[in-house]
């Protein structure tokens, strides 16, 4: 019990700090009068008191914290948050269960934006600001665990970016690095939302729509106030305002700090995943695009480019916006979209999949082990720019590919096993590990994740905050080694 | 010798037992081994194929020191026995489960050898399993992937690499815990080094990456995902029969020219264990 005290003290500090969050769908609800004000009492009330409960049962326990504390703690807040976020939805929606609750709240915090309700149009507007306020302070987390958390954690070869992160590393002590990093990012992060908002007004969203949605798409989450997600606008100009923001939240964070702090452009010329990302995307993009003229899904060009940028764009970055069904096109499409959003994203960014920092290390490697097949006694490093990459760390990255891939395998034979078709478990747990929202199948864009059972969807929650915590984080938890003392 | 006793003509003996001993899976009937319908002769066939799963090496040691000590020290064989005998009872169970067959005995009958077959590489069929719970026969492909042994004459990644996986992966997590510590991936006893466990790793990857990239090739020739996915699984195993359009109960013959190339080239990929085609494909290889 003493092992994590210290651990439920900060927790109980993030839970007080965490119920002023309530306050923005309060403010909102009050101001429109839409009858949900209610809920955000009530959640304002008890998770602020159950903080200051864990507050002071906790007082004892406080010391510095060691790297195992972080992994239980990242692992607690992930967990604990969503628990609270569902009281408003609970409390407005009483036919809701608890389990799709928490897989809505789950889905928020992780920047998901899967969902299991539908009829959005017609809920109160802080109900859908409160869903995306989730993603949004989801992303703020997310910008901090990979940025600051996770390398010091050393999950995943994670160390890797280490070197990139805009303050030094040399102080070993976990809580004044993470401040200091934390704000210089978040800052970064607030004044692009706050663009987005105005970007998103002017190009014809009410106000209420343009927060939903700026929400959304800083934090790569997905959900939005409409059933039809982006689909009920059906502007040309909306959708290049939303493309733009995906790809710049799809960029990490820490090289926006870099151009931002050194007002120049010059720190996007030294990330190596930029070349890639949008290299990748443009490709693809156009590939989709042909493809989809060439089977007759649509007649002209102009219009094929509009859907396929704009669905492979938000699928790819693990946004998750869709404005058409793309579930109908041909197969190869939109499973090629769900295969760009396992590494599509940068490393400090706030979406979710293997980074493509991973995925050219990935590639580096395999190439690596050919030529040493030709050479057997060659000595290759593996470079990322210009830094060579230690073996340690590549093996890191490697191991990390492996329980990727096999959570996936794993995961899906469960879904497939409680009575889903391949398909659709395949492509569910595939959006659900990397946070992309919409799988394909009965869980398309076009339907909701209503129809899974209780059993499938908690497996779903799970692979939500697997895919979000980098995997190791939660494992490591969930093994005995880590309880012993 | 023994399939005769169990009741086949010599002819097709001789033809089953190739089929059985190479983990091939061709046969002298369009219904595979469902056409005798005995189940001495699977019983026969299930012996058969396990051992033609393991590793030759540990059969040969065993055969010249006349005992069965090697078989205790080859850490795959209770790798792929265990494995096996432990899906047997699990996919039965879900079979009978489901309500395919009313009795437990005729499901586990024809699960322990559709699921040997597929899971050895071998690939004889004596039913139509792709009627089966779609779980059951993906499962059978998973282990497709990883049961068979070095040195056996099945395919996929062979189940020693499997192990060097998972320990890697459980040593990845000890890892996270105790940074500095060094911790030696074992196998049976030895410490693997670490360049071995890098080009596995390496290996796996590969295979991974040709299975999703084949995948995305057939379906964007027009195949649908489940029979997409699971012709180039079976394919690259070398096992045979995949899922829906190619199933056991069809054959190959409904894809088109392209599809059929592709295929043919996966199997090549799978049998050369992938390495040896795509060090051709590299530049270094053609310089000097």
């Amino acid at each position: 019990m003493s092992q994590i005290l210290p651990v439920v003290h900060i927790l109980s500090k993030v839970l007080m700090l965490f119920s002023a969050a309530f306050l923005l769908p309060l403010a909102i609800s009050l101001g429109l009068e839409d009858g949900a004000h209610l809920a955000y009492d009530e959640a304002i009330a008890i998770t602020f008191l159950s903080g200051a409960v864990l507050w002071l049962l906790s007082r004892q326990g406080k010391r510095e914290l060691q790297t195992r504390d972080g992994f239980l703690l990242v692992v607690m807040i992930w967990t604990v948050l969503p628990l609270y976020s569902t009281i408003p939805l609970l409390s407005y929606m009483p036919d809701l269960s608890f389990t799709d609750a928490y897989f809505e709240a789950v889905s928020g915090l992780t920047a998901t934006g899967a969902t299991v309700l539908s009829g959005l149009d017609g809920l109160p507007p802080s109900i859908n600001i409160w869903r995306t306020l989730m993603h949004w302070i989801g992303g703020m987390g997310v910008i901090v665990l990979v940025v600051a958390v996770l390398p010091m954690l050393g999950v995943g070869g994670r160390q890797l970016f280490k070197a990139e992160t805009p303050t030094p590393m040399k102080d070993s002590k976990l809580t004044p690095r993470m401040a200091e990093t934390a704000k210089g990012l978040w800052v970064v992060y607030a004044i692009v939302t706050v663009f987005c908002i105005l970007a998103l007004w002017a190009g014809g969203m009410s106000w209420v729509d343009a927060l939903v949605h700026a929400f959304s798409v800083m934090s790569l989450g997905g959900m939005s106030s409409h059933d039809a997600s982006m689909g009920y606008f059906d502007s040309v100009t909306l959708e290049i305002i939303v493309m733009v923001f995906a790809l710049i939240a799809g960029i990490s964070f820490s090289t926006h700090f870099m151009a931002f702090r050194m007002r120049s452009l010059l720190a996007y010329r030294f990330d190596t995943e930029i070349r890639w990302f949008f290299g990748v995307l443009g490709i693809s993009i156009l590939g989709l695009t042909f493809y989809l003229l060439y089977k007759g899904f649509y007649l002209d060009f102009p219009e094929a480019l509009r859907y396929a940028a704009f669905n492979t764009i938000s699928v790819a970055t693990t946004l998750g916006f869709s404005t058409t069904d793309f579930n109908i096109w041909p197969y190869f499409a939109p499973l090629y979209m769900l295969f760009l959003s396992s590494f599509i994203a940068g490393s400090g960014s706030t979406g979710g999949g293997i980074k493509m920092l991973r995925a050219i290390l990935l590639y580096k490697q395999v190439y690596r082990e050919l030529i040493k097949l030709v050479h057997p006694s060659a000595i290759v490093h593996t470079k990322i720019g210009t830094q060579t990459v230690p073996a340690k760390i590549t093996y890191a990255v490697l191991a990390f590919l492996f329980i990727y891939v096999a959570s996936i395998i794993i995961l899906s034979f469960i879904l497939a096993a409680s009575g889903l078709d391949v398909f659709t478990s395949f492509t569910a747990v595939v959006a659900m590990v990397n946070n992309t929202g919409p799988g394909l199948g009965q869980v398309g864009p076009a339907s909701t994740y209503a129809i899974l059972n209780d059993f499938q969807i908690w497996v779903c929650s799970f692979a939500m905050l697997l895919g979000r915590l980098e995997f190791f984080t939660l494992l490591v938890v969930l093994t005995p080694v880590f309880w012993r003392k | 010798m023994a399939l005769k006793l169990a009741g086949m003509s010599w002819f097709d003996a001789i033809c089953h037992a190739f089929a059985t001993m190479s983990l091939g899976g061709f046969s002298t009937h369009d219904a595979s081994v469902g056409y005798f319908d005995s189940p001495l002769i699977e019983g026969v066939l299930i012996v058969f194929m396990l051992l033609a799963a393991l590793n030759f090496v540990t059969h040969f040691l065993a055969y010249r020191q006349r005992s069965l000590m090697p078989y205790r020290h080859d850490p795959e064989v209770v790798g792929v026995l265990g494995l096996v005998i432990a899906s047997c009872l699990g996919i039965s169970l879900y079979v009978w489960q489901a309500g395919v067959y009313p009795e437990f005995l005729t499901a586990l009958r024809h699960v322990s050898f559709n699921l040997v077959s597929i899971a050895t590489d071998c690939g004889f069929a004596s039913t139509d399993f792709n009627s089966w719970p779609i779980f059951a026969p993906m499962w059978m492909l998973l282990l497709s992937c990883v049961t068979a042994s070095s040195g056996s004459t099945g395919g996929g990644l062979k189940m020693i690499r499997t192990l060097l996986m998972l320990r890697q992966g459980v040593r990845e997590l000890e890892h996270q815990l105790h940074p500095a510590a060094l911790l030696p991936v074992k196998i049976g006893g030895h410490a693997v080094p670490n360049q071995i466990v890098f080009a596995i790793q390496a290996f796996v990857m590969m295979y991974i990456a040709t299975i999703v990239t084949m995948t995305l090739v057939l379906l964007a020739s027009g195949l649908d995902f489940v029979s997409a996915f699971s012709a180039v699984i079976a394919c690259i195993n070398n096992a045979g029969p995949g899922l829906n359009e190619v199933g056991p109960g069809t054959n190959y013959a409904g894809l088109n020219d392209f599809q059929t190339w592709v295929l043919a080239f996966t199997m090549l990929l799978g049998r050369l264990e992938l390495i040896t085609v795509f060090v051709l494909f590299t530049r270094a290889f053609w310089r000097g």
